[in-house]
């Protein structure tokens, strides 16, 4: 395989390219569902091909085949060539990657417990086992659930023109549930829920799916038994962990990604309110910090080299309520004159590396969860959430809580029903005045592209504490 | 070659003691020119072949998608899969594949159109759109050709083949103010780029110097864009597996009022226009055209042939083995003109574009959209300022069942917010639930 790569590059520098890569990825996946009890199918897939970004005359080209053959490769980078040469005759200014340091490395992420050493009856076995977690309680039926089980095994050998040759092996897992609860008095209330990670079948033992499935039933039969209206005005809110992660990932992440912020993803995922003249300048409290990092152990967006082969790093987007960097490839990080971050990322062959977030969350602070609690006379503690969006400049959002509680005098008092969070950007960043201690991550994927690529990221962070925020909607 | 692989993993499956067999092969070759800031960004390019196959043994299913095509490869995947088939536990609902052989439309003429060409018409959208006022203009164009086959262990046999041209157009006139259109087409001469980018610049143009808009409820026009958006959640909620799974509102509906009398909404595998069309489902069955609204009141979910069993019903060839799923979705015109539409609105709010449509309870259709692109204040049926920063806040079944009326000419939508092809005409819905974010 590394010489049908080694032959795309070399190929695509005998027609005048002055940069150009090839990528094969071999993807395989298994996944077996279930839906109210039932299995429904178990499934297998196998991509195997091979993705080739090449410049020639200052026009940036990408291609993919799964056809593997050298007289294949070689029709295909012609094609890619003369789109190149086309499309160079209406460019302004040429692309440009910015320099960086050529790597050679073999990396991959080691499975104490290989996942296919767990035979697919045993892992059917276990998501029925959590499904069985599901029943009635309290006059709560569960009459709609679908549990999925899946993990990948993600092999790559990059090489660019430049000298770069990076192999790499990534096994990810995932567990995700969607469950109805419903009473005939009090009406139904759904649940979405993710865990992933970047590791073997020991991930799944530690997420102990039968004890995550019991509570998750308790819950949800609580906030139909006992939710109440929730509040509609001015006041303290604590946002859980799960939702300070999706916060993080969608008014901090996105609006950071350099390619939005110069106009390339305008036409889709749109652009950003967030300009390059506001790098250090600040967006939000003091107590605000939000990082993207693909170096955590065990992450499910975790990588050690970005798909340009640019060694990754911890990145601090927002430093203590500053902005502080950009999320960046060699393209935008050559457009600004400053090293790229490696965050160039793709799923599969046949994508284009474009810039993506890793794991992004707010950094923790020194609060106890009783001590972001006690000074609130009322508020709301909104610990999880469904509904959620933001504007395509990532400045206006929404979050609709799920599992949320009224604070009454310092304490959690009781359960609230759907409580609506919608608020800018900057608004939510500078009424945080108290981040907690304990930090904690969920699983999700992230979509940007054209065509569209789902990437898996965590997002997280600890609880935190907003000051006066208008909760309700209006 | 692609046809027998096709049979080639149907035989091996049979051989190694599948009850049921299909397999799908798609070979696709695509072009994507992207552009922003008036220029072109990256030029891509897609050449692929896929195999699909479904295999049950005493209704124990598995599904396999395999791109490493060599016959070894192939053997060695099928093998693997009927392994996961017997590893897992029966499917109750099951239903064995439709018995065929089956006779299909015949496949139109595929399009061929030069990269040059391609390259051209992202000119013309650009040029049409800076000539109209835009000062930023982005957006892709794709150009799909592919072939479909299917193979299945009951008989099913056949071929289709499909292209297609599609531009997404944004415009921008300032920071705060955008427009988007959109053409597709399944051939050069119903493809018109510059109308497209004229008609985002328009938009983007009537945008500027916007004010943020009050929240409450409102008349709305919703644009072709909006509409189609909302019907690919409407229309996702009607696939019987999404009714099993309890993520639809139409839970127990059928025969009965689920939208306005004025809404008719239909599911056409059919159509010779349609981007989405196909001759056969995955199951093999000819596609055909299902009312799934017809004047307001629910007629049929959409089935494969498992999904029709559990519920009674026949399948609507919408297969998906596990899921079916819709081919091109059609919202039936309505009778008055769309300056009529604005004069029966009188006073409200036009939304010209959404994105980020996402539920709070599937079941109960409790959802929100973030309005984008032009969204206009009108009085007296004409536009007269520019807002922003407004999101639909709102239950699905209400917002359909508040539908008052329908223009009478239907665009095409398709693009990145929009997956499944919509035919649809503007919408005028009365008391829509407006929100907005606050510091």
């Amino acid at each position: 395989m590394e010489d049908i790569a080694r032959f795309a590059v070399e190929y695509a520098g005998s027609l005048g390219s002055t940069y150009s890569e090839a990528r094969i990825q071999k993807l395989v996946s298994r996944s077996t569902s279930i839906k109210n009890g039932e299995p429904q199918f178990s499934a297998f897939l196998t991509e195997l091909g091979i993705g080739i970004r090449l410049i020639i005359n200052g026009a940036l080209v990408f291609t993919s085949t799964n056809e593997l053959t050298k007289s294949n490769v070689t029709e295909t980078v012609l094609t890619a060539a003369t789109m190149a040469r086309i499309a160079a005759e209406t460019l302004r200014k040429p692309t440009v990657l910015s320099n960086v340091k050529t790597n050679k490395d073999k990396w991959e992420v080691q499975q104490k417990q290989n996942l296919t050493s767990v035979s697919i009856e045993d892992k059917l076995k276990l998501i029925l086992e959590a499904d069985k977690c599901f029943k009635p309680r309290r006059g709560v039926k569960f009459p709609a659930r679908i549990l999925t089980l899946s993990e990948t095994i993600n092999e790559q050998t990059f090489l660019n023109s430049e000298g770069t040759f990076i192999t790499s092996k990534i096994p990810r897992v995932a567990f995700s549930y969607i469950v109805t609860a419903y009473s005939p008095s009090k009406g139904t209330v759904q649940r979405f829920n993710k865990k992933g990670e970047s590791a073997g079948w020991e991930a799944v033992s530690a997420w102990n799916l039968i004890e995550l499935a019991s509570e998750e039933a308790d819950i949800l039969a609580s906030i139909l038994n006992e939710g109440k209206k929730p509040p509609k005005n001015v006041l303290d809110v604590v946002l859980g962990s799960e939702v300070v992660g999706i916060v993080s990932h969608e008014s901090c992440g996105h609006p950071f990604e350099a390619d939005r912020i110069l106009g390339r993803e305008a036409a889709a995922a749109g652009e950003s309110f967030v300009g390059v003249e506001m790098l250090g300048k600040r967006i939000g409290s003091s107590q605000v910090t939000v990082v993207d990092d693909p170096t955590i152990p065990q992450s499910y967006g975790y990588h050690l080299y970005d798909d340009e082969g640019v060694k990754v790093r911890r990145r601090e987007l927002i430093r203590r309520g500053i902005v502080n960097t950009f999320l960046h490839n060699r393209e935008t990080s050559a457009e600004l004159g400053i090293e790229s971050n490696g965050a160039a990322r793709t799923i599969s062959y046949s994508r284009e590396p474009i810039i993506r977030m890793s794991n992004t969350y707010m950094d923790r602070g020194d609060h106890r969860f009783e001590e972001l609690l006690e000074s609130i006379p009322k508020g709301v503690y909104i610990k999880s959430f469904m509904e959620w969006n933001i504007d395509d400049r990532r400045f206006s959002q929404r979050y609709v809580g799920l599992e949320a509680y009224l604070i009454s005098k310092g304490k959690l008092a009781h359960l609230v029903r759907n409580p609506v969070l919608e608020i800018t950007t900057p608004g939510l960043y500078k009424s945080v005045d108290a981040v907690g201690r304990d930090l904690s991550f969920a699983a999700a994927t992230c979509g940007k592209g054209d065509p569209q690529q789902g990437a898996p990221v965590w997002t997280g962070g600890p609880d935190i504490r907003l000051r006066k925020v208008r909760l309700g909607g209006v | 070659m692609e046809n027998s692989l096709a049979s080639l993993a149907v035989r091996e499956g049979k051989r190694r003691g599948a009850d049921d067999v299909a397999a799908t092969y798609i070979r696709e070759d695509a072009k994507m020119i992207r552009f922003a800031n008036n220029e072109v960004t990256v030029s891509q390019s897609w050449r692929s072949t896929t195999i699909c196959v479904m295999v049950s043994i005493r209704k124990k299913v598995a599904i396999g998608v395999i791109e490493d095509l060599s016959e070894g490869s192939m053997k060695q995947s099928i093998s693997e899969l009927l392994k996961i088939a017997k590893t897992t536990r029966p499917n109750r609902s099951y239903a064995r594949l439709p018995a065929g052989p089956f006779r299909y439309r015949s496949s139109q003429a595929g399009l061929s159109v030069q990269s040059s060409n391609l390259v051209k018409y992202v000119k013309d959208a650009i040029s049409s759109a800076v000539s109209s006022g835009a000062d930023r203009v982005a957006g892709s164009l794709v150009f799909r050709s592919s072939s479909t086959g299917i193979e299945t262990s009951a008989g099913a046999s056949g071929n289709d083949s499909l292209s297609s041209l599609e531009i997404s157009v944004r415009a921008f006139s300032g920071m705060e103010a955008s427009g988007q259109s959109n053409s597709c087409a399944r051939s050069e001469k119903d493809f018109h780029p510059e109308q497209a980018g004229k008609a985002a610049a328009e938009i983007a143009k009537k945008a500027v110097n916007p004010l943020e808009g009050k929240p409450g409820k409102y008349d709305v026009i919703l644009g072709p864009n909006v509409v189609a958006n909302l019907m690919n959640d409407v229309i996702s909620t009607a696939s019987a597996f999404n009714v099993d799974a309890g993520l639809s509102f139409m839970v127990g509906m059928l025969g009965k009022r689920v939208a306005s009398k004025s809404l008719t909404l239909v599911d056409d595998g059919t159509l010779s226009d349609g981007l989405n069309s196909r001759a056969f489902d995955d199951e093999g069955l000819p596609t055909q055209k299902t009312i799934v609204i017809k004047n307001g009141v629910l007629q049929s979910f959409l089935h494969n042939s498992s999904t029709a069993k559990k519920f009674g019903r026949r399948s609507t060839a919408n297969a998906g083995w596990i899921v079916p799923q819709p081919w091109n979705i059609i919202v039936e015109r309505g009778g008055t003109s769309e300056e009529g539409l604005f004069n029966d609105l009188g006073k409200g709010i036009f939304i010209t574009n959404n994105w980020y449509t996402r539920f709070q309870n599937y079941r109960t259709g409790d959802f929100s959209t973030v309005c984008r692109d032009g969204i206009f204040r009108v009085a007296d049926g004409e536009i007269v300022q520019s807002l922003k920063g407004l999101r639909i806040s709102e239950n699905l079944p209400r917002l359909l069942r508040n539908i008052s009326c329908l223009s009478d000419k239907q665009y095409w939508v398709k693009w990145w917010e929009v997956e499944i092809p919509t035919l649809t005409p503007y919408v005028l819905a009365k008391d829509v639930n407006l929100t907005k974010s606050l510091e």
